[in-house]
């Protein structure tokens, strides 16, 4: 019998770890240099507390059964995770919290799709406990850095204002507005034309949908709408934070550094998670793969307090596997596995205490150098350099029983 | 650079006319001799695909094509994550259901639960039974579909109806409608919201040719 992986998920060999660990180094560096600590929970939670946000759907989890008929799931994204931890765990900690994952998620296919993946990597943070333009700007900024670091080249945000787009879909009547909303999150255009409204509604509704562009015209076209003290007080806040980015993005001085920033009032999502900002990170070849999502969340805390309570907090998420998809096309990922640098190969079978002591005498040298031991099982010496010069190693060590090496340099050979 | 997904068969003849009234020329797809499923456009400024009129949603989906044109019903079917923008109103056709002309039933609702349904369509047929609390069997056909009630494999199927004629040859008789079906152009939801190589002024420029022949 053969024994497969799973349709839908995949084994990572030496060179996919390699190539996956250059960029988790390169993000986790630039988590670090921010002040942000490494979080670690549960691959498994609850299907509630998965759930509790509203932006989960059970039928996208991959549940498992427990005996005592509790309901577990494979967590198909972190925040909900760091929220219950943060909320329940980290209750006394000091404010603001800076927390980075860095983990696999589950997300189970839907009817119709063959194979789809089901297994993902991610890495994202949460600044818990920190409202406010600054915090946004850190988030924006951060995130800015990370990509940067990648040199993903151009790539592109999307920011909306969640809080502000359902604030301008008040207007509808409240049984077509949950319809409305979600034809915009969806930039159906037909379905808005096909709703029972009044032809104001209906052109109010289309010009949500297409509430877009640069920045300084967006809010330019928003300013000329009615709007609410409210409404205007998240304008201007708006406002400043985009000043604030544009300013710090062209401070930092490298065209890469900053991204084509795209104001989208119609980047919403069909329920109510988050409250504030939200963004998408668009890049890859003609900008066709989201890289990575995140947003402000100020009441999901409170789900998870016992007595609700809640903290702001805001985050984002990267798609470990896009990023590696775009940057593969990059020729910047380590197209080998680091190469093993010594083969020390004792004489004859009697010779391996000094073979393991001489390979212990170099792997303690100061720089990194990695060593192994010739296992034998081979019939003529002419193999033992064939199979050094495969694995890329550059020095063979022949040792006989007096421990004395004669050092064998395939430098010249590798090819 | 722009790349417009089209779709083979009924639809094409259409789809080439409106895209050359905006001053995108792909005629060379309708010349019987040609084997190319990518071309440019004469003055060189976008790129399109023929594709199966099934596959289009496929590639605007993916991003392989921004914009695409194709039938509302394989929207309906296929549920695909892709901005909907302009009706079109060429390609007018409804999504029925039929039975034999000497079958009993009138309406899709006097139908006996447990019927067998053939259809193209399975999603279609499936969201509207529910619909109707009528528990049925859709049975998956990829064509001549009106053979499932001739052979009796089926009591009734759910299809596209243009003129009726074929059924008509085949002695069915629609019964219910589903919905009405017409081209629509549809956009990939990222490049949309980039907008990124004037696809916007595209748009517009379809929008307004399609508000001047309807």
């Amino acid at each position: 019998m053969v024994h497969q992986s799973p349709a839908g998920t995949r084994d990572l060999l030496p060179l996919d770890v390699a190539q996956k660990r250059w960029v988790e180094e390169r993000l986790q560096d630039v988590f670090h240099r921010w002040g942000y600590q490494r979080i670690i929970t549960s691959t498994l939670e609850r299907m509630d507390t998965l759930m509790a946000g509203g932006a989960i759907e059970a039928s996208t989890v991959i549940q498992l059964q427990q005996v005592d008929d509790e309901v577990l799931g494979l967590r198909p994204e972190l925040t909900a995770s760091v929220a219950r931890a943060a909320v329940t765990r980290l209750a006394a900690v000091t404010h603001p919290q800076r927390l980075y994952y860095n983990a696999n998620v589950f997300r189970r296919a839907n009817r119709g799709e063959h194979n789809r993946q089901l297994e993902f990597y991610q890495a994202g943070v949460e600044l818990l406990g920190a409202a406010g333009v600054a915090a946004d700007a850190e988030i924006l900024l951060l995130l800015a850095d990370c990509l940067n670091q990648l040199a993903l080249g151009q790539w592109h945000l999307v920011l909306g204002e969640a809080g502000l787009t359902q604030s301008l879909l008040s207007v509808f009547p409240e049984g077509l507005r949950q319809q409305v909303r979600r034809s915009i999150a969806q930039l159906d255009r037909l379905a808005i034309e096909a709703l029972p409204l009044s032809h104001q509604l209906k052109q109010h509704a289309l010009l949500l949908l297409d509430l877009r562009g640069r920045p300084a015209d967006v809010l330019q076209r928003v300013s000329t709408l009615a709007l609410t003290d409210e409404q205007r007080a998240i304008v201007t806040t708006l406002k400043s934070l985009i000043d604030l980015l544009s300013s710090c993005y062209s401070s930092v001085g490298s065209i890469d550094a900053s991204p084509n920033l795209i104001l989208d009032l119609s980047l919403i999502r069909p329920f109510d998670y988050y409250t504030g900002i939200v963004f998408e990170v668009v890049g890859g070849e003609g900008g066709r793969r989201v890289l990575g999502q995140g947003g402000r969340y100020d009441r999901l805390l409170g789900l998870y307090h016992p007595k609700g309570d809640t903290r702001p907090g805001i985050g984002f998420v990267l798609n470990s596997d896009e990023l590696h998809q775009v940057l593969l096309t990059t020729g910047q990922l380590p197209d080998q596995t680091p190469t093993n640098r010594w083969l020390i190969v004792p004489a004859t079978a009697d010779d391996y205490r000094a073979a393991f002591a001489y390979a212990q005498k170099i792997r303690e040298s100061t720089n990194l150098v990695q060593v192994e031991v010739d296992l034998g099982g081979r019939d003529r010496s002419e193999s033992v350099q064939t199979y050094a010069q495969q694995r890329g190693i550059s020095q063979i060590a022949w040792i006989n029983s007096t421990g004395t090496p004669r050092i064998e340099s395939l430098g010249a050979r590798i090819y | 650079m722009i790349t417009i997904a089209l779709p083979k068969g009924g639809l094409l003849e259409d789809s080439i006319r409106l895209l050359k009234s905006v001053g995108l020329d792909f005629s060379l797809f309708l010349d019987s001799a040609n084997r190319q499923l990518e071309i440019w456009d004469t003055t060189h400024t976008a790129k399109a695909l023929l594709v199966r009129n099934y596959d289009v949603s496929v590639y605007v989906e993916y991003g392989q094509a921004q914009l695409g044109i194709v039938g509302y019903d394989i929207l309906r079917e296929k549920q695909p994550q892709v901005a909907h923008l302009v009706d079109l109103g060429f390609g007018q056709c409804r999504m029925s259901v039929a039975v034999k002309q000497t079958s009993p039933y009138r309406s899709a609702i006097e139908l006996p639960p447990h019927s067998r349904v053939a259809s193209k369509f399975v999603n279609c047929a499936r969201d509207y039974f529910e619909q109707l609390d009528l528990p049925v069997e859709i049975i998956p056909l990829y064509g001549s579909v009106e053979l499932g009630p001739i052979t009796g494999m089926s009591e009734a199927i759910v299809d596209l109806v243009a003129s009726g004629r074929t059924l008509k040859e085949n002695n069915l008789l629609e019964i219910d409608r589903l919905f009405e079906s017409t081209a629509r152009l549809i956009a990939h939801p990222l490049s949309y919201r980039l907008g990124m190589d004037d696809l916007h002024s595209v748009i517009e420029a379809l929008r307004a040719a399609t508000l001047v022949t309807q």
